[in-house]
């Protein structure tokens, strides 16, 4: 039984991080852009969330932290390919690169250490306990006790839903990826729609980062983001942008992440272990790829 | 009667010195049918958009209503009830009608910006109902016709509520049996009150459409005539600058060898559907045989399994006597030229160069354009052969390194026509090569084509235009569900019997 329960929770803390930067990434996908700094964004939500919570002795500020330092990528970002017109792979590939290079830089700037750095006086964030719910037996050990933030991304889930299927600023979003010129021609400039889509990715990537850092675990590590950024990316890319699409994806990769971590405590290696979700990954896309295939050739 | 909308003096240039449009001056009445015609850059869509805010102009006053305006910005127009639908439909296809209709001015509810998606159907069914579009507004764009995706973008405007719209020659996309649904839909808009400006270059249609015309030729406004007081022969004379002949230059001419066989082709669908049934025919030296026929009853087909695009589940087709369906479009490409239907998609490259796209094929075939054992280009030999291509043919362009796409249609057309009549091949294919053309361009390439005939090289010319079949085809084969109907002798055949063939197959003979 608590293996079962083990394998869940871990699961849900493996695909939170992921869930949350490819709803924000899924949001730039539907306004047409080609956004690969999830993985920046995340890394450099996570330094600023310990920072912040170091610093201000408070999770309040590292999170509020993780987002400013997600929003400053996101605004470069915004500044050379939308308003300079650059390529969004090259630029996206230039801000993973600065925030590793960056925060690698201001852990030994600013904490005086290499590789990792924790302290007792970072705040993480809280878990929550829900009253009644934890009583009962299975599901209350899952569902209760989780992070504030796993509570957050399932709201966020839903809300993406909502936002990109049902309101204004959904319409005019996917209008911007599906045919710029049309939605430019109705009154609506394109680039602002991106802009926002932009600006939201860092909020949720912001969140992502700080779960990381401060939910996860209470440290930050060089480089800690360890490719979620990417597969975030995937996870958007394999289910073409539907957010609960994405939500499955993403609890899947937690599956493969925790089983990695429950089969090291039987004695496989780390090496090999970590590299299982990535494995599931391609597992994953040869299954998608078959199918398309399959449909394509129905459709002739 | 005032005019409602007024150009006065409207000039604008292209720097550094192209004068799109000069000095034109033209009154707009509520309420009419207003056509402006014009060769391929006449000016006709520039002086459009300048109106509609879409390009600046350098000097002149636009009124409306008596008062000047300028408008900055499309929006601006829209603002005052002045709606322009482009030659290019920008919709989107994965929405659904009344998503397209609506976006950019969407009812909502709530302060979240909740869409109204009940309102937004019903408004968008009022509209089409006041203006009998029969379209239904949840029917996704991507599956409806093009016609109907014309009818969204009216409805996009008729829905902000304009009393003007512009339409850039709506008919270009359109299959001939949609053209006249669009013009009783246009008729009656007009009965409603709206202006609607149409630009076009086919006089059949704007003779019939509008209530004036007003004729452009190199940036000048010609003349503004009632549509009643003129006819199809002055208004071409007004837009070319001189006389054009709108009957036939054929000139008796003896037919030669068999050129190109096709023997009991046939294609079928995956689901049994025979897209190609059982096609028998032959091309002769000095020939010009035409296929007419609805769109879609086969000569897709055909032209793809002649050129290797399609493999035919049986048959043989032979040019010289040689069978060339084993064959790779490269050894078809030594006895067959080709002008495709679609100039931008299979004809060209649109962001090659017009050096790149004038040696296509060429520079595979003859050894003169390779150099360092085929390694790379002769681009010493590339530019005199791409210089004498544009010269031979009168293509207007500035530089053979400009982009294909800077080609106005016209020219883009005689490019590829001319890379085409050098490869010197005996069998000439030609699927829709006037289409979209203007009457000066059209001529020309009927000029090209008769040379051709001259000069004993068999053609297959696939139309949708009747006329020009009558005009040049020495046979017209007829093709109907895949079949080969009618094999007609020109000048033993009229336009009403073949449209019979076209519409009802075999069963008339």
């Amino acid at each position: 039984m608590n293996i079962v329960v083990g394998l869940i929770t871990g699961m849900i803390a493996g695909a939170t991080p992921i869930l949350l930067a490819a709803l924000g990434g899924m949001l730039t996908f539907y306004a047409g852009i080609f956004n690969i700094a999830m993985e920046g964004m995340m890394l450099m939500a996570a330094f600023a969330a310990v920072l912040g919570s170091f610093v201000f002795h408070s999770w309040v500020i590292g999170l509020l932290f993780a987002v400013a330092g997600a929003m400053i990528l996101a605004l470069i970002f915004i500044f050379f390919s939308v308003t300079l017109d650059t390529d969004e792979f090259v630029t996206g590939i230039a801000l993973n690169l600065f925030a590793v290079g960056s925060t690698t830089y201001l852990l030994r700037q600013i904490f005086k250490v290499k590789g990792v750095f924790t302290s007792k006086l970072i705040d993480s964030i809280p878990n929550i306990r829900i009253p009644l719910v934890e009583k009962i037996p299975l599901l209350g050990p899952v569902v209760s006790g989780r992070n504030l933030i796993v509570y957050l991304a399932v709201v966020a889930t839903i809300f993406c839903y909502y936002l990109v299927f049902k309101t204004r600023f959904g319409l005019r979003l996917r209008a911007a990826g599906y045919n710029a010129n049309s939605l430019d021609s109705s009154g609506v400039r394109t680039s602002r729609m991106r802009i926002q889509s932009l600006l939201l990715c860092a909020v949720f990537c912001g969140l992502a980062g700080a779960f990381l850092s401060l939910g996860y675990v209470t440290l930050f590590a060089e480089n800690m983001t360890a490719g979620r950024g990417w597969i975030s990316l995937a996870a958007i890319i394999l289910v073409d942008g539907h957010p609960y699409g994405i939500a499955l994806i993403s609890l899947l990769f937690g599956f493969f992440d925790g089983l990695g971590l429950f089969l090291q405590s039987y004695g496989v290696s780390s090496q090999f272990t970590s590299m299982v979700p990535y494995i599931a990954t391609l597992g994953a896309l040869y299954v998608y790829a078959r199918r398309n295939r399959e449909r394509e050739r129905k459709a002739l | 009667m005032d005019d409602f909308i007024s150009l006065e003096h409207i000039v604008k240039v292209y720097p550094p010195s192209v004068l799109a449009v000069d000095d034109v001056s033209v009154g707009f009445r509520r309420g009419e049918i207003h056509s402006i015609v014009g060769e391929n850059g006449a000016g006709k869509s520039t002086l459009m958009k300048l109106l509609y805010g879409l390009v600046p102009y350098d000097s002149g006053v636009v009124k409306i209503d008596g008062a000047p305006m300028h408008f900055r910005k499309p929006g601006d127009a829209i603002a005052m009830g002045i709606g322009m639908v482009h030659q290019e439909i920008e919709l989107i296809p994965q929405y659904t009608v009344w998503e397209n209709v609506v976006l950019g001015a969407e009812p909502v509810r709530g302060p979240g910006g909740v869409l109204d998606t009940k309102r937004a159907i019903e408004l968008v069914r009022r509209k089409i109902e006041e203006f009998q579009f029969h379209l239904d507004p949840s029917a996704q764009v991507e599956r409806i016709s093009v016609a109907a995706r014309q009818k969204v973008e009216i409805l996009k405007l008729l829905y902000r509520n304009v009393s003007v719209l512009i339409l850039d020659e709506p008919t270009a996309v359109l299959t001939p049996q949609e053209i006249p649904q669009l013009f009783a839909e246009l008729k009656r808009l007009r009965e409603a009150g709206t202006t609607i400006l149409f630009i076009s270059h086919r006089l059949d249609e704007v003779l019939e459409l509008s209530d004036r015309i007003t004729v452009m030729r190199k940036g000048k406004k010609i003349a503004t005539v009632a549509a009643s007081e003129t006819n199809k022969e002055a208004l071409a004379q007004m837009m070319v600058g001189r006389q054009v002949i709108f009957t036939s230059k054929r000139t008796p001419h003896r037919r030669g060898d068999r050129v190109f066989e096709a023997k009991n082709l046939c294609v079928t669908r995956r689901d049994g559907l025979k897209l190609l049934d059982d096609v028998s025919f032959s091309v002769h030296a000095g020939e010009i045989v035409g296929i007419a026929g609805v769109e879609g009853n086969g000569q897709f087909e055909l032209v793809n399994s002649i050129m290797g695009l399609t493999a035919p589940n049986s048959g043989s087709i032979a040019v010289n006597g040689r069978e060339i369906c084993g064959l790779s479009i490269l050894e078809r490409r030594k006895l067959i030229s080709f002008v495709p239907q679609d100039r931008a998609k299979m004809g060209a490259s649109l962001a090659a160069s017009i050096l790149d796209n004038a040696i296509m094929t060429h520079h595979r075939l003859e050894p003169r354009f390779a150099a360092w054992r085929g390694l790379v280009l002769n681009y010493r030999n590339a530019r005199a052969f791409t210089d004498s291509l544009v010269q031979r043919f009168s293509v207007q362009t500035t530089s053979s390194q400009s982009p294909f796409r800077s080609l106005s249609g016209g020219n883009q057309q005689k490019l590829i026509l001319g890379r085409e009549l050098l490869l010197s091949t005996p069998f000439f294919l030609m699927d829709q090569p006037t289409r979209g053309l203007d009457v000066g361009s059209i001529e020309y390439v009927h000029g090209e084509i008769l040379a051709m005939r001259e000069a004993d090289r068999a053609v297959l010319l696939i139309s949708a235009d009747l006329e020009e079949l009558f005009l040049i085809a020495d046979r017209i084969l007829v093709m109907h569900r895949g079949q080969i109907v009618a094999d007609l002798a020109t000048e033993r055949t009229s336009i009403e019997e073949v449209g019979r063939y076209m519409l009802e197959g075999k069963k008339t003979a």
